[in-house]
């Protein structure tokens, strides 16, 4: 793997020059709150940042997207499909535990299978990754997976910011082709500078989760579900800010000869997710449904698609939960419990 | 103050008054201070109080009427309106829950704080009252933090409501006062100063980014109803998408829904995950109903709210 360096300033220039070629997506503020959104130039981006509000899998699985648009003339019915992607996109500034939540959905969305939508827009998209800070945010704990914040597994360009210049680990092709969109910005650099200038292993507090989905699975009539259910209040924050979180709605807007059916994010923490067409909901109460959502990241997923687990430690749900329920917490709960208790 | 709520939350619990207490506890990190539910006389410990006990814990109280016991809980003057208003809503009876108040010197607004200290709010160690001021532990360093910089816009109007009765007390709940030049409908009569175009742009702009989490809704005290009609699907009143013309009317509905209900807590706009500024909209609600009814929301049990009241001799021409 090759390893070159990039002032900061030329950063800039060089995704000017990729904003030309392709869409160039990144973060951005506005309004105080950081998103991944398109841009026409490096400038505007803010790649200064902790990370994003919403994660950057709403750019391979947006929060709404129209699958087709429908037209019913007396009996006939025209269908419309969401059209290809204009452009090849490249994301910069994705961080390492969101590329980490990419190969937990792609199991989901290319095994078996396949989304049409979401594969294409994966396959026309480059990952130019940003190797977190030192110190990273208090709350982050993706070391606890296995998750090493400085890799650049699962992207095409991996930039580390080591002060006036970004040590720029190009992984793949494509991110070849990006170095080559303006490779006299590049300036290579040999094995013992790249060594200097890497930064320490990011240090962060690093939980035991070696018996975490063994434990947890003797727990599932335990009050203690009951208990974490209070603060509860069954708003959809933690799913929506969650990377790995991937359920979804079909619904139609329109009248029923003109329309579009829409897919959008749905949220198991809605009184009305599990809800049948009967009026039985197997989820009555917000204590299935937070019981639901852990064993959904510890133990359903591990065991249907044969991962770690389906969380990558990046403590949004922590940081925006208004009702104060922290996954750090409830992993340590989790772990600390000696039998089932009726709470 | 704290060792005397956590001595009267004792005597509760050993005395079997209620079946847990709701308060505030530390969460993993300074800053952050967490709704807690107290079971156990073992737990009294982890209650605390301070400038950054946020939440308006009166939503929690509903949970009552489905416990045989009794729930207590911890208020805020502001938070206190929220109960004067699910009595009068007949939600709860005031009998099915103990009151706590505690005298509130003015709650942080966490988004003003990370401003003004200029650092993220992780690097809090602390913060403790001192009169005008905060003192904020940033590190080794302790910094002066002016209570009028950092605020919640609420606490500048602090209004309790002065006939509810509170079991018991920690130390003496009375509005909190500060001086300031701040009036409390500048902001709305900034918006209705604008030409309806603008008004209406300024607006959209908020709502586009509305990921419709639903926080706003489930963090209303006064949305307790058990199907809420934006998750009805027959009839569909509202499209599941979060576009920008179903997000207007999702704000919008609960607005009217609010009016003459809304207290003020500001707490749809604390947990917004887009930071949508979603008090001044509820300003509006509560500025049209202070001029056209000359009512406020949580102050008396006496009084019955306008939206539910029916008057033969109602002159208004519309009816």
């Amino acid at each position: 793997m090759e390893k070159k360096k990039i002032t900061k300033a030329d950063v800039t220039r060089w995704l000017d020059q990729i904003a030309e070629k392709y869409e160039l997506i990144g973060p951005t503020e506005d309004e105080d709150v950081v998103q991944f959104r398109p841009v026409n130039s490096g400038a505007e981006l803010t790649l200064d940042y902790a990370n994003s509000l919403i994660p950057p899998k709403s750019l391979f699985f947006p929060q709404v997207e129209g699958l087709f648009s429908f037209q019913k003339r007396g009996k006939e019915i025209e269908l419309e499909e969401a059209g290809p992607l204009e452009r090849d996109r490249v994301v910069v500034g994705i961080r390492k535990c969101d590329v980490e939540s990419l190969s937990l959905l792609d199991r989901v969305f290319l095994d078996d299978v396949e989304d049409a939508l979401y594969k294409e827009r994966r396959e026309r998209t480059a990952l130019i990754a940003l190797a977190c800070p030192t110190p990273p945010r208090a709350s982050c704990f993706c070391t606890s997976f296995g998750i090493d914040p400085l890799s650049p597994k699962g992207s095409d360009i991996l930039l580390t910011d080591v002060g006036e210049v970004y040590l720029v680990d190009v992984v793949t092709e494509k991110g070849e082709q990006l170095v080559a969109v303006a490779e006299s910005l590049f300036s290579k650099v040999t094995e013992k500078e790249a060594q200097d200038l890497q930064p320490p292993p990011v240090e962060m507090p690093e939980l035991d989760l070696s018996e975490l989905r063994e434990k947890l699975e003797t727990l599932w009539e335990d009050g203690y579900w009951e208990k974490l259910s209070l603060p509860c209040l069954g708003c959809g924050i933690c799913t929506y800010v969650c990377p790995t979180c991937h359920c979804f709605d079909i619904s139609d807007v329109g009248s029923e000869t003109d329309g579009v059916r829409y897919r959008c994010w749905d949220s198991c923490m809605y009184n009305d997710f599990a809800l049948m067409t009967s009026g039985v909901n197997p989820r009555p109460t917000k204590r299935e449904r937070i019981r639901n959502r852990y064993f959904h990241k510890f133990s359903a997923f591990p065991s249907r698609y044969g991962t770690n687990y389906a969380c990558v430690g990046c403590a949004r749900c922590l940081v925006h939960c208004p009702g104060g329920v922290e996954i750090t917490e409830v992993i340590k709960d989790i772990l600390a419990k000696e039998g089932v208790s009726e709470g | 103050m704290q060792d005397k709520l956590r001595e009267i939350v004792r005597k509760m619990l050993s005395d079997g008054d209620i079946e847990y207490f709701v308060g505030y506890c530390q969460g993993s990190e300074a800053h952050r201070i967490v709704p807690c539910f107290v079971t156990e006389e073992s737990e009294v410990e982890k209650l605390v109080w301070g400038p950054l006990c946020l939440q308006n814990l009166s939503k929690y109280v509903l949970r009552t009427r489905d416990l045989d016991g009794k729930v207590g809980v911890l208020v805020k003057g502001c938070d206190a309106r929220a109960l004067v208003e699910l009595i009068k809503q007949h939600q709860l009876e005031r009998d099915d829950f103990v009151v706590v108040g505690v005298a509130c010197e003015g709650q942080v607004d966490p988004r003003k704080l990370e401003r003004e200290l200029g650092v993220p709010l992780e690097q809090v160690g602390g913060i403790e009252d001192g009169g005008d001021e905060f003192l904020v532990h940033v590190g080794e360093e302790t910094r002066k933090v002016a209570k009028e910089a950092v605020l919640r816009d609420k606490c500048f109007f602090c209004k309790h409501p002065p006939s509810f009765d509170c079991d018991y007390t920690v130390g003496e709940p009375e509005p909190f006062t500060i001086e300031s030049d701040r009036s409390e409908f500048a902001g709305v009569e900034e918006l209705e100063e604008l030409p309806l175009e603008e008004r209406r742009a300024f607006w959209r702009k908020q709502f586009e980014r509305c990921i419709r989490c639903n926080a706003c809704r489930e963090v209303c005290y006064a949305c307790y109803c058990t199907e809420c009609l934006f998750d009805r699907n027959v009839p569909r009143w509202l499209d599941r998408p979060p576009l920008l013309e179903e997000n207007e009317i999702y704000h919008l509905i609960r607005a009217v829904h609010l009016a003459g209900r809304c207290i003020d807590c500001g707490e749809c706009e604390r947990v917004c995950p887009v930071g949508i500024p979603l008090s001044r909209l509820y300003k509006k609600v509560q500025k049209d109903i202070a001029e056209l009814f000359d009512y406020q929301a949580g102050m008396e049990l006496e009084t019955v709210p306008p939206l539910v009241n029916f008057d033969l001799d109602d002159q208004d021409p519309f009816l």
